[in-house]
């Protein structure tokens, strides 16, 4: 699932991208001249985008409907399960670590009087959980905008509503790609990560890796 | 050369007959209530005591998209779905690009577009291209009682319209605020001269101008951020103070 | 207000239900996918499509057309380039002809009223009850009463002689059409001037001057077309008219001049030209019968003098004379066109007549054309059966001087029928014409409806008249038809023949008015008379012209040209002092005056506003209002009233006012007009309508035939329209 979505999401991005062709707001002028060559026209480009779109959307929505019991609910209990003061402090040490780096992070900590030992995470840390909220609600903004954009080509969207349609789309997928590009280092290249990416194909990660990045998570499937 | 297609009018012959509207209509399938082209009235100023001395005192000005050479229809579109045709000059909609959002209608001076009502995209005029193509002139040129309008590409100079542009002299209608260079020119003089409105952005797209940087900033900072973490993860050897020593062999092997 | 029907989905589901199903799918469904998915219709009508000719019918103009024609939907109408008089245009109207052929609200099956009249309660009928029906009701007028107990009214239009021939055979001899309501008084005057009804040459002429005509808005070709050519060549516009029309506001001098005191302005000029001998000697001494007479009988009426009729400045008159008679012989007055306006319309135009007379500009470039002869012969039929029982005049007989025997006038004939005297007129046949809408004075053309047995009615759309008959007959459209060659007068375009055939075969159960008069001649013991097609009729009119028909078929017209100047070299004038006559030896005769002796119209009375009647290019007299294209140029009507003249009653721009006469009333909008007199008002023909088959026009603005009372010029019986006064008081006040 999270391979459809990743995968969706990336050729909507870019196509999405290559949709904008107007100087005022096109930054890389020459990607959507490129895209409209690979796909023969704007138009094949807009159709392209359009049906991945709602692929994209559908799928979601049937898998939000088949797994609501399984999937969905416990996914939305752990992303809103926060310990405000312990995950408050993990994303102050982790980013300070991630950023300068551990001896950095005990002078700062040191010096501001906090404890650098980085607290311990579930089975998403807070900052996968701050990311997961922008990146499921903003998908669905994104969706419902982008919707808006195709109920106008049949009539049943004035071009009030499509104007603020097009912006929420353009401000909701550029905040959520900001994330996404986080996650994406966070998810594959940063260190120690590896067994987490492994575990996106496998669906398992080795106990140590566990142990280190999600305690709270391994204690609670020990108990049970 | 490439073609500039235009319309060069004499406005001192239109008599408001209304003639082109109707064969524009007809021909296109324009909808009730909408227009691709109009005719402007000017009155004599009923205010002036001697305003019926004054001879020829109504003017007639024939018009419709003037396919401008800085079309500001096309800097509003988000899309590209409307665009000038570099071959013949003509500023055309895509008919399966346009979203209909409409942007481009209120940044047109003239208020040349429309949304279709059941087509959903935006309509205006295009010089008639299937009449074109099979060989014809624009459906309002030729239905003309008294020939005011004259097609033709102004970059030939053996063009009707090309002569009469050199023979004569001839003023474009514009807004001062909003000169899209107009390729509509009529002979000698027209009136009236200033109903062309400033070219407008609707509210949200004028958001979108100021957010787009707004975003793109934002997301810099994130992947000057990612880039950061990145160049330490690479330069600098991190290790964790004390921790536990599996944590680290696993990291080193 | 925005009418339900747009316009191409009133199409497209009309076409569906009419069951031309092809045709539906050829305008194109879009069925509500991503656009991008449905198939791409222009690549569609890059082919060429079929083209055929037709002319339009749209207007009496009768401009030559190529119809567009996609899979057996006609989607285009454009101006032949061939056809001279139009000068290659086809104005708005004719751009709608494509709307009057696929308008919902067209007539389709015969209907039989069922209700009262107008009630608008209606029984389909077939046609053979339909024309069983008409036929049984003739024939039991004719019984009854007698022949001549069927009126018929033809309006313009190609098959109309039909009509004509049929009133022959059937023996009525009260035949009467649109002419009476529109440029007898004209005719009139020119014939008894210079012999025959010339045409302007408006292309060709330098100064001028136009009188109760509006050529810019009553567009009448080449006349409209070659005026402003005329005007970019250097000839001066000069226009009288109490309205700034759009010729007026487009002319180098407009005059507001006094309704009805043209006659005046005219004398006036014959006053000047005549007395600082402005005019050819020579000539007046070789071509014009009368100088003398008109030299003394117009000393009295000096520029001095008509100003104070017209309320134009003297000095404009005297210099206008001047200027008109310096530009001679290529100068003008412009005969006009409708002139149903005065009960001495004729006179009027006998004094404009004059004018011209003494510029000499007939026959010559610039000036008055004699008609061409077009070359069309005479069909051959029949002689007309001779009814013993019936009456041996028409009508109207003698209320009228000099009534055009063939014309009538339709004023009197309705006088007659209510009155019942001299003898009883029981029956109405009508074809494509609307008095109900065009003749002055609506209430008593229903008063008159009242009396009869049998109104049949054969129009295109549910016309007011339609609506208040008894059985109504669908006809279709000219581009639906196959008509006779029509000969018409192109003035410096030259004379020409047109002939139709049909572009589309006739939709739903419409028939052309010759298939509906030759079942009911079959039905009448009539076949003899009516026992030819279209073809074979065509056949004999083109006997003298080989070339006709193979012109017609590759060029949609015939032109047979000949000399446009010079046509009376050498030969005598068509009057009886076989000159052009300044002075009338039969008006002399009979007692009317020879050379117009003024009189001054009726002056208003207190608070009252003389309403005039007027033309535009986007409709067709009263007939066109309904059609969905026209409609949405003009929804609806409004009163012109002066700026000055309704503040005096407290009425503001767009406010809702009740106009009464003592023919009737109305309520419309109001439109403050500085481009008006402040005695005088204006509204547009026909809104207000009673007709609900009207659907888009229906409930929109009053109907000023409500209004105009009825009267009659005294020499040609033409309908004087502009005699009326009406009150006008806000929505209320009445």
């Amino acid at each position: 699932m999270h391979w459809f979505n990743a995968g969706c999401w990336i050729f909507l991005f870019l196509t999405g991208l290559g949709l904008i062709q107007n100087d005022d707001l096109q930054p890389f002028t020459s990607w959507p001249t490129i895209l409209r060559i690979v796909f023969g026209g704007g138009a094949n480009l807009l159709l392209a985008h359009e049906i991945v779109g709602i692929t994209w959307a559908g799928g979601f929505l049937l898998y939000g409907i088949i797994r609501l019991k399984s999937d969905v609910i416990p996914f939305f209990r752990e992303i809103f399960n926060v310990d405000i003061h312990r995950d408050f402090l993990w994303l102050i040490t982790k980013g300070i670590q991630m950023t300068l780096g551990y001896r950095a992070l005990g002078i700062i900590a040191e010096k501001f009087g906090f404890s650098p030992i980085i607290p311990d995470q579930g089975f998403y840390n807070i900052g996968q959980k701050i990311f997961a909220i922008p990146a499921v609600f903003g998908g669905i903004v994104i969706v419902v905008s982008g919707v808006t954009m195709i109920l106008s080509q049949v009539g049943m969207a004035s071009t009030e509503l499509v104007q603020w349609a097009i912006l929420i789309h353009f401000i909701t997928v550029g905040l959520v790609f900001a994330g996404l590009l986080i996650h994406v280092f966070m998810a594959s290249i940063a260190a120690g990560e590896q067994p987490a990416f492994i575990s996106m194909f496998t669906g398992s990660v080795p106990e140590d890796y566990a142990r280190h990045h999600h305690k709270l998570w391994l204690d609670e499937v020990k108990k049970s | 050369m490439n073609k500039q297609l235009a319309m060069v009018i004499d406005s001192s012959v239109c008599i408001d007959c209304k003639a082109c509207t109707l064969a524009c209509k007809v021909e296109n399938n324009v909808p009730e209530g909408k227009w691709r082209n109009w005719v402007k009235r000017s009155e004599p100023d009923f205010n002036k005591p001697d305003w019926m001395v004054h001879s020829t005192s109504f003017h007639f000005q024939p018009g419709g998209c003037m396919h401008c050479e800085v079309p500001t229809c096309v800097q509003a579109c988000p899309t590209g779905a409307t665009y000038k045709d570099e071959k013949d000059g003509a500023v055309k909609v895509d008919p399966k690009l346009c979203i209909g959002c409409g942007s481009c209608i209120p940044a047109c001076p003239y208020g040349a577009r429309y949304r279709h009502p059941t087509r959903n995209i935006v309509d205006k005029c295009d010089y008639c291209e299937k009449r074109r193509a099979r060989g014809e002139l624009p459906a309002c040129v030729v239905t003309c009682p008294t020939k005011a309008r004259v097609f033709g590409d102004i970059n030939d100079p053996k063009s009707d319209a090309a002569l009469l542009l050199k023979k004569n002299q001839s003023v474009r209608v514009i807004n001062k605020e909003s000169d899209t260079k107009p390729n509509m020119y009529y002979l000698s003089a027209t009136a009236p001269l200033n109903w062309p409105v400033k070219a407008k952005m609707p509210d949200p797209i004028q958001l979108w101008k100021m957010a787009g940087p707004l975003i793109w900033g934002i997301v810099g900072l994130n992947a000057i951020g990612v880039l950061i973490m990145l160049g330490k993860q690479i330069l600098m050897n991190d290790k964790a103070p004390e921790t536990d020593e599996s944590h680290e062999e696993t990291r080193q092997s | 207000m925005t009418s339900p029907i747009e316009t191409p989905l009133s199409r497209r589901s009309f076409l569906k239900w009419s069951g031309a199903a092809t045709a539906a799918a050829a305008v194109g469904g879009k069925a509500p996918v991503l656009y991008a998915l449905t198939p791409d219709e222009t690549k569609k009508s890059f082919a060429k499509p079929d083209s055929r000719y037709s002319v339009c019918g749209m207007c009496l103009n009768a401009c030559g057309l190529v119809a567009r024609v996609e899979n057996g939907v006609i989607t285009k109408l454009d101006p032949n380039q061939k056809f001279l008089k139009s000068r290659g245009m086809l104005c708005a109207r004719g751009n709608a002809g494509i709307q009057q052929l696929y308008d919902p609200d067209r007539l389709k099956y015969p209907l039989l009223r069922k209700g009262e009249r107008g009630e608008g309660k209606w029984e389909r009928i077939s046609w053979d009850q339909a024309l069983d029906l008409a036929a049984a009701k003739m024939t039991e007028i004719a019984e009854k009463y007698t022949r001549c107990g069927v009126m018929f009214t033809p309006g313009s239009d190609s098959q109309s002689l039909f009509v004509h021939w049929f009133a022959e055979v059937f023996g009525s001899y009260n035949v009467s059409t649109h002419e009476s309501s529109c440029l007898l008084s004209r005719n009139r005057a020119y014939l008894d001037t210079f012999g025959e009804v010339p045409f302007a040459d408006i292309l060709h002429t330098k100064y001028i001057i136009v009188a109760g005509a509006n050529p810019f808005e009553a567009l009448i070709t080449p006349d409209s077309i070659d005026l402003m050519t005329a005007k970019k060549n250097g000839c001066k516009i000069v226009v009288l008219d109490p309205r700034f029309t759009k010729t007026a506001g487009l002319a180098h001098e407009w005059h507001p001049i006094r309704p009805g005191t043209d006659m005046a302005f005219f004398l006036a000029l014959s006053h000047v030209i005549t007395s600082e001998k402005l005019y050819n000697e020579t000539y007046a001494q070789e071509k014009l019968s009368g100088i003398e007479q008109l030299t003394e009988h117009v000393c009295q009426y000096s520029p001095e003098w008509a100003e104070k009729e017209c309320e134009i400045p003297a000095a404009d008159i005297r210099r206008i004379a001047r200027e008109l008679a310096a530009a001679a012989p290529t100068a003008i007055v412009y005969p006009g066109r409708r002139t149903s306006d005065y009960v001495n319309s004729t006179q009027i135009r006998r004094s404009m007549a004059i004018v011209n007379a003494l510029l000499g500009n007939w026959d010559s470039p610039g000036g008055l054309l004699a008609a061409r002869q077009v070359g069309l012969s005479g069909p051959e039929l029949p002689e007309a059966p001779f009814y013993d029982d019936n009456p041996e005049h028409r009508l109207d007989k003698g209320m009228a001087h000099m009534m055009f025997e063939e014309e009538g006038a339709f004023k009197h004939m309705r006088d007659a029928i209510i009155s019942q005297k001299p003898y009883p007129v029981k029956g109405w046949f009508i074809y494509r014409y609307n008095p109900l809408q065009s003749a002055a004075n609506r209430q008593k053309t229903i008063e008159m409806m009242k009396q009869l047995d049998f109104v049949v009615t054969v129009d295109i759309a549910m016309s007011d008249t339609a609506w208040m008959s008894d059985l109504v007959l669908p006809a279709p459209s000219v581009l639906e038809r196959q008509d006779p060659a029509s000969g018409l007068q192109g003035s410096a375009a030259c004379a020409c023949v047109v002939a139709r055939d049909p572009v589309v075969p006739a939709l739903f159960e419409s028939r052309p008015v010759f298939e509906i008069l030759k079942g009911l001649a079959g039905r009448m013991k009539l076949t003899e008379y009516f026992d030819f097609t279209m073809e074979e009729y065509r056949k004999q009119q083109f006997k003298l012209l080989p070339d006709a028909d193979r012109a017609i078929r590759e060029d949609g017209v015939y032109y047979n040209p000949s000399k446009l100047y010079g046509i009376y070299e050498g030969k005598i004038y068509k009057t009886l002092s076989k000159k052009i006559e300044l002075y009338n030896e039969r008006y002399a005769q009979m007692g009317v005056d020879p050379i117009p002796v003024y009189q001054s119209p009726k002056t208003n009375p207190v608070n009252q506003f003389r309403l005039v009647v007027g033309r535009n290019a986007y409709f067709t007299h009263c007939t066109t209002q309904n059609n969905a294209l026209l409609n949405e140029l003009m929804p609806d009507n409004s009163l012109w009233i002066h700026p000055v003249a309704a503040k005096k009653l407290d009425i503001k721009d767009g406010e809702r006012v009740e106009v009464t006469s003592n023919a009737g009333k109305g309520e419309l909008s109001v439109s403050l007009n500085n481009g008006i007199r402040e005695d005088t008002v204006y509204m547009a023909s026909g809104f207000g309508v009673l007709s609900k088959g009207l659907t888009r026009v229906y409930g929109k603005g009053a109907c000023i035939a409500e209004l105009i009372e009825d009267y009659a010029d005294d020499i040609s019986g033409n309908m004087a329209m502009h005699e009326t006064f009406i009150r006008v008081a806000k929505k209320g006040a009445l």
